[in-house]
């Protein structure tokens, strides 16, 4: 029982480590105003549990990898009620790559899906 | 560890979480935390810090959960940053000839030579900040001025983390430290900038990359222009028999140095020249990468040591 939890889990963050990235592009790439870190974790909250299985602290680093990558780009804009806030758009580069990753996801859950129906 | 009940304590356990590393890991994961806890105060004013706290535990993740987060994703960071590792040479040969295969090694080549131009910037801005803010105190501008100055010191903070993390291969912070006294009076913030370790930290480095960047410089300069023309002995040896040089002339010294004259002009002279240069330039970049090596642990200590 414990065991197949932590199979279940280490599988969760296997797939996560994945999507995670393909997720936070395409939230980026589909909003028209930049959006900062606590404002996307909401918007993927509200989405359901499957997109990530993990913790919201996981999604800052993979931002800042993504704008490390040259996918993204951010600035920090001080806010009028609270804290200043990192706010991250797409680049154009980024916009080509989410292109190609979609559809990548896209033949790999159809392959996938194919494989779990049995239609091999 | 029992649950925090204010921001400060969050990060306190976030920080104890975190221990042991690396710095600028930390300062990174304390900024995205604090980034997120006060974002989700302000989004619902209503409710107090125990309660947001509570309910963050759930979502963004406890101390330590964060602390394995960021821990995992450091170890992709760091495949990321550094170039696949070399196989271990065994053979000292192979150890003392492989150090032409390490990018670092040039990493580190090109920072001694780039090293005093930002030096020298680095110097004449302290300088000019800190002698026009102590002279500008007597007048009202004064305090402005120092604030405005500190604060571009912080920015090459950054962006000489940037540089040597490029260059050194040494992780540094990609975040600058959360200005984390928002919220306080405005005189209290600025006395924060004032009582930071990083910020005097910041100034020594500024100066002391002046000496050491000529020190750097001429060290790598020297070294490297005598090792090559000691390679290149053959190739004038070469030229002079071409073209008829005369160089067996010595008139008027010792018996000895005339001796030792001719024997240089020689080819045994030139192709065992030509072997202590080749020995030279490997020691030369031996030297360059343990440079940068001990420059990057410089920069780490007075850039991102953590209180």
């Amino acid at each position: 029982m414990d065991d197949s939890a932590s199979q279940l889990k280490k599988f969760q963050k296997e797939l996560s480590s994945g999507t995670v990235s393909l997720v936070l592009l395409a939230v980026l790439g589909q909003s028209r105003q930049p959006m900062y870190g606590y404002q996307i974790a909401k918007r993927l909250e509200e989405v359901g549990e499957g997109v990530l299985a993990g913790k919201q602290s996981a999604l800052y680093p993979v931002l800042r990898n993504l704008e490390g990558a040259g996918l993204l780009a951010s600035e920090v804009e001080p806010s009028v009620s609270g804290p200043p806030r990192r706010y991250y758009r797409i680049t154009k580069p980024g916009r080509e790559v989410l292109r190609e990753w979609v559809a990548a996801w896209n033949a790999t859950r159809d392959s996938v899906d194919n494989v779990l129906q049995g239609g091999v | 560890m029992n649950a925090p009940r204010t921001i400060a304590e969050y990060l306190e356990q976030l920080r104890a979480a975190l221990r042991g590393a690396d710095p600028a890991l930390i300062q990174d994961a304390l900024y995205d935390a604090e980034e997120h806890l006060r974002a989700e105060l302000a989004d619902q004013p209503g409710r107090d810090e125990a309660t947001m706290l509570e309910h963050v535990v759930g979502s963004y993740g406890a101390p330590d959960e964060v602390a394995e987060i960021y821990r995992d994703q450091e170890i992709r960071i760091q495949r990321a940053i550094r170039p696949p590792p070399q196989p271990p040479r065994r053979s000292p040969w192979g150890r003392f000839f492989g150090v032409a295969a390490d990018p670092h090694t040039y990493g580190a080549l090109f920072y001694m030579l780039l090293v005093p131009s930002t030096a020298i910037f680095y110097f004449t801005w302290v300088v000019t900040g800190i002698a026009l803010s102590s002279g500008l105190s007597i007048l009202i501008i004064g305090l402005p001025f120092m604030v405005l100055f500190l604060g571009s010191v912080r920015v090459f903070s950054l962006l000489e983390g940037r540089i040597v993390e490029t260059m050194l291969g040494v992780r540094m912070p990609r975040r600058p430290p959360y200005p984390s006294s928002r919220g306080l009076p405005l005189m209290k913030r600025i006395g924060a900038m004032f009582t930071d370790g990083r910020t005097w930290g910041t100034l020594l480095y500024m100066l002391l990359m002046l000496p050491l960047g000529i020190a750097y410089f001429t060290l790598t300069v020297t070294l490297l222009a005598v090792s090559l023309s000691f390679v290149a002995a053959p190739v004038l040896k070469i030229a002079s028999d071409m073209y008829r040089w005369q160089t067996g002339t010595c008139i008027g010294a010792p018996e000895w140095i005339c001796t030792g004259v001719e024997w240089l002009a020689s080819w045994s002279g030139a192709m065992t020249l030509c072997i202590l240069g080749v020995g030279m330039l490997f020691a030369t970049l031996h030297l360059v990468r343990g440079l940068g090596r001990m420059h990057g642990q410089i920069a780490k200590q007075l850039l991102v040591r953590v209180s």
